[in-house]
């Protein structure tokens, strides 16, 4: 269950509400699928006999999504409640943007129990982290772990498993550490996402300070919900307004027979824009354990591709137009009978 | 191995025929009398090739020769081409249009065609089985444990929209997608901007919050000029309580911005250990007869220092025990002087 855009008020579809959240660029034509005015040919979807060949010329590098906001942009990857994807969505989505030739630093603000360097497969190469370039034990830029696979990736710990850091300390470290990223000499990076702890202790206060916008992630069950809630609150406090959701592990044949809620019913309940929908897959099980993000691999799965789509919104700072509810019944070869 | 036997029965027929021409000479005459004498004169050699020649010999021609052996001597001869006869009844060649005087084009490619086919089966089955062998580098990539990406042998992905690529296809009337084979159902997204608006007036009123910017422990005592409200009660088991903030705030604030050079600590405690070796080494110049020892136990680690204190605690508690005896005898001869 994947959402994807679809165009604003749209002519063919007059069932659209016409006051719907049109916070659409500009650049979105008629066109459903080609939000950037390039001239590319669109692929017809219908038509099964298109040439391969085709497809990878037109497709290959002629597109990227438009870089919207001031840089670096910092992003807070947050939810109240533990366990729905935060690490996962900051692996996938800063990977992806990496793909899509922006540099990101990903910072794991996850104290002491820190995860993003097992699912990036970089846990090895992780010598330095903030508590020491706070100390005076190492230098900033080589605190930061660039990643092999897409080099304009780069990740950065807060601190050892298992080490603490000094009390009300984080959230002006995190600040001059942002400041310090701005003012690098290669330049400053296009995101920063930050790993935000669950909870809304310490180490969310100290995640949140530097972000100037948040990606809540949240499942469809009623606990992470209330957390959602909680957190989008105390961020709407903090001052923080560009809020979208990622609603994860999304089951389309639960949501059929009633046992769950629909995207729709969960963006009723929380009110905000929806970034992204994650379906439920085996595939992150398997990624996170080989340390190998989901938007890596080949062929793509449906999450991968759910969290690319994600990721190109965040890049545009766009949002779902359209959720995909429910698998259409495949029909059968008396169906033009009526039958099914 | 298939061609080489083909090869093989084709180069047989073609050297028997121009080396020994019995088949022309059986055809040619009609006297038993100089099949004898031909094969007396022959006789080695046809011992020699008998085990050839049940591939170009046909059972027409043994029986043939059959009848015209009269010769008791030549009942061996006969005995002979009969079990040669029953061999090649059991070995009877696949293509026994190989055995033609005048093999015909047809056979020729025929021939070509398979060794064509088993050489490519044969280097099929041999890198496949090469991908399969334990250990490889094809066997660590599909395992997981290298990289491809890395390695310089990855293949870029097939698109860069992940909105528009072979693996996502929408309908023509925009209400469906196949996503990964599957087909979903469009629905568009009704969350409105004055629902949104609501919303977040709600969160307002629900959660009241400022961001705290002073941590304390609990317990610990208010300072005089602080907004109570900016403070944030930590229990005293929390990580960021239980670490002490050894560091300086503005060193720390520096350390994150330093760009180049060694780092402050790492300065810092080389600057020391310089400093005590001059300090050393001036020491040593004004005491040049004597070598002081108790000068290198400053190098020494706390933990050898330790280990030493306490044996010399334990050298003097031994010493205190032997000479115990004495300090009694001793005080009770003190004790008892004054009684005497």
């Amino acid at each position: 269950m994947l959402g994807l855009k679809l165009p604003t008020a749209s002519a063919s579809s007059p069932s659209f509400p016409r006051n719907t959240l049109n916070s659409t660029p500009a650049f979105l034509s008629n066109n459903f699928f080609s939000p950037i005015c390039i001239n590319v040919k669109p692929l017809k979807p219908k038509s099964k006999s298109y040439s391969t060949s085709l497809v990878k010329a037109s497709l290959q590098w002629n597109r990227k999504p438009q870089l919207a906001g001031e840089t670096p942009r910092v992003v807070v990857i947050t939810s109240g409640k533990g366990g729905v994807g935060k690490t996962t969505t900051t692996a996938n989505i800063g990977l992806s943007l990496a793909r899509l030739d922006f540099s990101v630093v990903a910072i794991d603000a996850d104290v002491g129990l820190r995860n993003l360097d097992l699912l990036l497969g970089l846990e090895n190469r992780v010598n330095y982290t903030v508590i020491e370039v706070l100390n005076g034990d190492c230098r900033l830029d080589q605190a930061l772990v660039r990643d092999k696979r897409w080099s304009n990736f780069e990740l950065l710990c807060i601190s050892k498993p298992r080490s603490k850091l000094p009390i009300g300390f984080g959230g002006k470290a995190l600040v001059w550490l942002v400041d310090a990223l701005k003012s690098r000499q290669e330049g400053s990076p296009d995101f920063i996402l930050i790993d935000c702890p669950a909870g809304i202790d310490a180490g969310f206060i100290t995640a949140i300070t530097p972000a100037n916008e948040a990606v809540l992630v949240t499942t469809p069950d009623i606990t992470s919900l209330r957390d959602a809630d909680r957190v989008t609150g105390l961020l709407e406090c903090d001052g923080i307004r560009d809020i979208k959701m990622i609603v994860n592990r999304v089951r389309t044949d639960m949501i059929k027979g009633e046992d769950m809620m629909s995207v729709l019913d969960v963006q009723e309940m929380l009110g905000l824009p929806l970034l992204g929908v994650i379906p439920d897959d085996a595939e992150v099980i398997r990624s996170t354990n080989r340390g190998y993000p989901l938007v890596l691999n080949k062929p793509p799965t449906l999450a991968g591709l759910a969290f690319e789509q994600a990721a190109w919104r965040l890049v545009e700072q766009d949002s779902m137009q359209a959720v995909m509810v429910e698998e259409e019944p495949k029909r059968g070869f008396f169906s033009f009978l009526g039958w099914s | 191995m298939g061609s080489a036997t083909i090869w093989g029965l084709r180069f047989e027929w073609i050297s028997v025929e121009d080396k020994s021409c019995i088949h022309n000479f059986v055809s040619g005459s009609s006297s038993g009398r100089r099949i004898s004498q031909f094969r007396r004169r022959n006789e080695m050699s046809t011992r020699c090739d008998a085990s050839r020649q049940h591939l170009w010999l046909k059972p027409k021609f043994l029986e043939a020769t059959a009848i015209y052996v009269r010769e008791p001597r030549e009942q061996h001869y006969y005995e002979t081409y009969s079990w040669f006869a029953k061999i090649h009844e059991v070995v009877r060649s696949p293509l026994p249009f190989l055995t033609n005087s005048s093999p015909s084009k047809f056979g020729i490619l025929l021939c070509v065609a398979i060794v064509v086919l088993v050489t490519a089966v044969r280097a099929f089955v041999v890198r496949k089985s090469r991908y399969k062998r334990p250990g490889s580098v094809a066997d660590l990539v599909r395992r997981g444990q290298l990289r491809y990406d890395s390695r310089g042998i990855s293949k870029p992905l097939k698109y860069d929209d992940p909105f528009n690529n072979p693996l996502v296809k929408v309908s023509n009337s925009k209400s469906t997608v196949e996503m990964c084979g599957k087909l979903y159902r469009l629905a568009p997204v009704t969350l409105t901007e004055e629902q949104q608006a609501i919303h977040q007036r709600r969160r307002s009123r629900a959660y009241r919050w400022k961001r705290p910017t002073m941590f304390l422990k609990e317990g610990d005592s208010l300072p005089p000029d602080v907004d109570p409200d900016s403070i944030r009660w930590i229990p005293a088991n929390h990580p960021f309580a239980t670490t002490a903030a050894d560091i300086d705030e503005n060193l720390a604030q520096t350390n994150v911005y330093q760009k180049r050079g060694v780092p402050s600590r790492i300065q810092a405690e080389h600057e020391a250990l310089h400093r005590k070796l001059e300090a050393l080494e001036n020491e040593q110049t004004l005491n040049r007869l004597t070598i002081d020892p108790t000068n290198g136990q400053d190098f020494e680690s706390p933990l050898k220092s330790h280990i030493n204190s306490n044996a010399q605690a334990e050298k003097r508690s031994i010493n205190n025990q032997v000479s115990d005896p004495d300090k009694v005898e001793s005080s009770s001869a003190s004790e008892e002087k004054p009684g005497l």
